[in-house]
């Protein structure tokens, strides 16, 4: 607590600094912008006498002599103007030709006024967000810090694709080379010493590009088992540190236990694997001998296609998070059906995924979000997400059958190249209302995930009417919910 | 010893100081060189708009000299040539600069440490 505080006060005090440099910014901007306004207001009346000189042939004026007289004079060859075109030229030119310069002056101090003008307004907006800084390290506003613990990155699950950072050793070659390079280039004026000191770091280097290859090699291992894993779960492969800190990252579909943890929840994600490896496995069998899903997630907002013949596209970037983030803690919470005083409150898109369970075969399954690839047959549109309130009714009215597989496919648009979803579509025309035929090629040790698929038939008749009576319910209190569970929790459920 | 790295770090720092300024100084001659920059920037263009009816001038101390308009555009486009090599020759120095400072910097620290700890042992043993 005192570190807290102490960080605090850090805070506050960086903080005021932060604001204090901020508005130095904005007060230099100010006065150069008041600099340029009167510059161009300068030039101003400078066109307007141009356009006046030459109506006279001569003018009779007071000349001013030194500071305190004037002499009666002439302003002869009225239309003559010598102009400084600065460092130290002059050119010689009418009124009007002057006038062109003096617009061409007029053009950038312009620019220069509204550059000035942009930079004070980024200024100023980084002034009222180092203001709310401060207030909110004060702790004085309504302001809440929102911290996500980062768990250990052992499974090191990422959104979208699995990507290598490219550590300083992870190019040892390269780098290797120019080091060597440089330092022969430092050492040369040192000689012997030096270059000796170059064939050791050599000898060395070689050494060590053996270590990296192979540690290259165990980590595209470890990140072809992590992508099969990440493929495998829609609500599994996004990086939210919960997933890891839980420890709920699905297993690979196949049944390929690469790492312990995962095999905690093996069957909550088999169903929509084996879903999307059905329409997937068919195009990448012959490639894989292995079947792997390429299925990642990114953050960014995907569109989710829904045909329903009218191709709207929605977003549901952030559904996904909260997807798998109540995904988890569904799975963590097992018993919720039997607790359900504890579920009336609803403070977070998990609740309604706790809640709005469905009662199959006796056992609270609860449900998926319609983007997964069961969710069509067992719920109404789980998907919680905020932003969807609207989406949400409309996607209801559509009649989404398997959009949602399309969805999957675009949900797994870093591996899954196009061929898949329009593959997907032919395979469903038929039967508008099972997302499935019933059949599933699995080919991971998971015999019992089987029955339990064909024992949760689509059902899907029953979705318009479930519709209607969910309409209201889904935001309702939850009691009223029937109670659903995917049919993978169901045969995980059934193991237990 | 403890005094001994005393020296050391007032050497140190007076060199850091020195190289602070010299590196304001390079900053400050390039700003001036970019503001000309600028400046003959605009005076080609405005010596574009001209036709060679009107007589260009110099002024060279007191005295309009002048010139022809070729001359002048062609003076002109080599003055601005010779400005930007100028700013890149000042780019460069003041990046060598920031590297020395940054390793003077360094081994700033590097003293600044160790005499603290040749202090606190001095009070320790005090």
């Amino acid at each position: 607590m005192a570190e807290k505080g102490k960080i605090n006060i850090e805070h506050h005090g960086g903080v005021a600094r932060l604001l204090e440099e901020h508005e130095k910014v904005v007060k230099d901007c100010e006065s150069r912008i008041q600099h340029w306004m009167k510059v161009s207001g300068d030039y101003e009346a400078l066109t307007d006498r141009l356009k006046t000189l030459p109506d006279q042939l001569s003018y009779d004026i007071m000349v001013p002599f030194g500071p305190l007289a004037f002499m009666p004079g002439r302003l002869v060859h009225t239309n003559e103007i010598t102009v400084l075109l600065g460092d130290n030229w002059f050119a010689k030119c009418s009124t009007k030709q002057a006038q062109k310069i003096v617009d061409h002056r007029m053009k950038y101090v312009k620019c220069e006024l509204d550059d000035l003008s942009k930079t004070m307004k980024n200024f100023e907006a980084r002034v009222g967000f180092a203001k709310d800084l401060e207030t909110i390290s004060a702790s004085k506003g309504d302001y809440v810090d929102i911290k996500e613990e980062v768990g250990n990155n052992d499974t090191a699950v990422r959104k979208g694709r699995q990507r290598i950072a490219h550590k300083p050793n992870s190019k040892p070659k390269l780098d290797a080379i120019l080091d060597l390079k440089e330092e022969d280039e430092e050492n040369g004026g040192e000689g012997d010493g030096g270059s000796r000191k170059g064939i050791m770091t050599e000898e060395e280097l070689w050494a060590r590009l053996d270590e990296l290859e192979k540690l290259e090699e165990l980590q595209d291992e470890q990140d072809r088992l992590s992508d099969n894993a990440d493929m495998n779960g829609e609500d599994t492969s996004s990086s939210s540190s919960e997933e890891e800190k839980e420890g709920d990252t699905a297993p690979p579909v196949n049944g390929l236990s690469l790492k312990p943890s995962w095999t905690s929840m093996p069957h909550s994600n088999a169903p929509p694997n084996i879903d999307r490896k059905e329409e997937e496995d068919d195009e990448e069998e012959e490639g894989n001998c292995l079947p792997t899903i390429f299925f990642s997630h990114t953050v960014e907002p995907k569109k989710v296609r829904i045909n329903t013949g009218k191709n709207t596209t929605l977003k549901f970037s952030e559904r996904k998070e909260q997807k798998e983030h109540s995904k988890r803690k569904k799975k963590n919470g097992h018993s919720n059906g039997h607790s359900h005083h504890e579920l009336h409150k609803i403070t977070t898109p998990a609740d309604i995924y706790r809640l709005f369970v469905d009662v199959k075969n006796g056992e609270p399954i609860p449900r998926k979000s319609i983007l997964k690839s069961r969710s069509r047959e067992n719920s109404v549109c789980s998907d919680t997400s905020e932003s969807s309130a609207a989406d949400f009714e409309e996607r209801r009215m559509i009649g989404r059958s398997f959009s949602h597989d399309e969805a999957t496919h675009s949900d797994t648009s870093d591996g899954i190249t196009e061929e898949d979803s329009p593959t997907a579509v032919p395979l469903h025309p038929a039967s508008r209302f099972e997302a499935f035929s019933g059949t599933v090629v699995e080919k991971d040790p998971m015999p019992s995930a089987v029955p339990h698929l064909t024992i949760v038939p689509p059902a899907l008749p029953t979705i318009l009417e479930r519709k209607q009576e969910e309409v209201a319910p889904d935001i309702a209190p939850p009691q009223q919910a029937p109670k659903r569970v995917s049919k993978f929790k169901a045969a995980r459920l059934q193991q237990k | 010893m403890a005094d001994a790295i005393q020296k050391k770090l007032k050497a140190e720092l007076e060199k850091y100081t020195q190289m602070q300024k010299d590196v304001s100084k390079s900053m400050s001659a390039r700003q001036k060189l970019e503001t000309q920059l600028t400046e003959n920037n605009i005076v080609k263009e405005e010596l574009d708009l001209l036709d060679s009816t009107n007589t260009v001038y110099k002024l060279i101390g007191p005295v309009l000299v002048k010139q022809d308009l070729d001359e002048a555009k062609a003076t002109v486009a080599k003055r601005l040539e010779y400005i930007n090599g100028e700013i890149q020759r000042y780019e460069t120095l003041l990046k060598d600069m920031e590297k020395k400072s940054e390793q003077h910097r360094e081994v700033l620290s590097s003293l600044q440490q160790e005499f603290q700890r040749a202090q606190g042992l001095a009070v320790g043993k005090v």
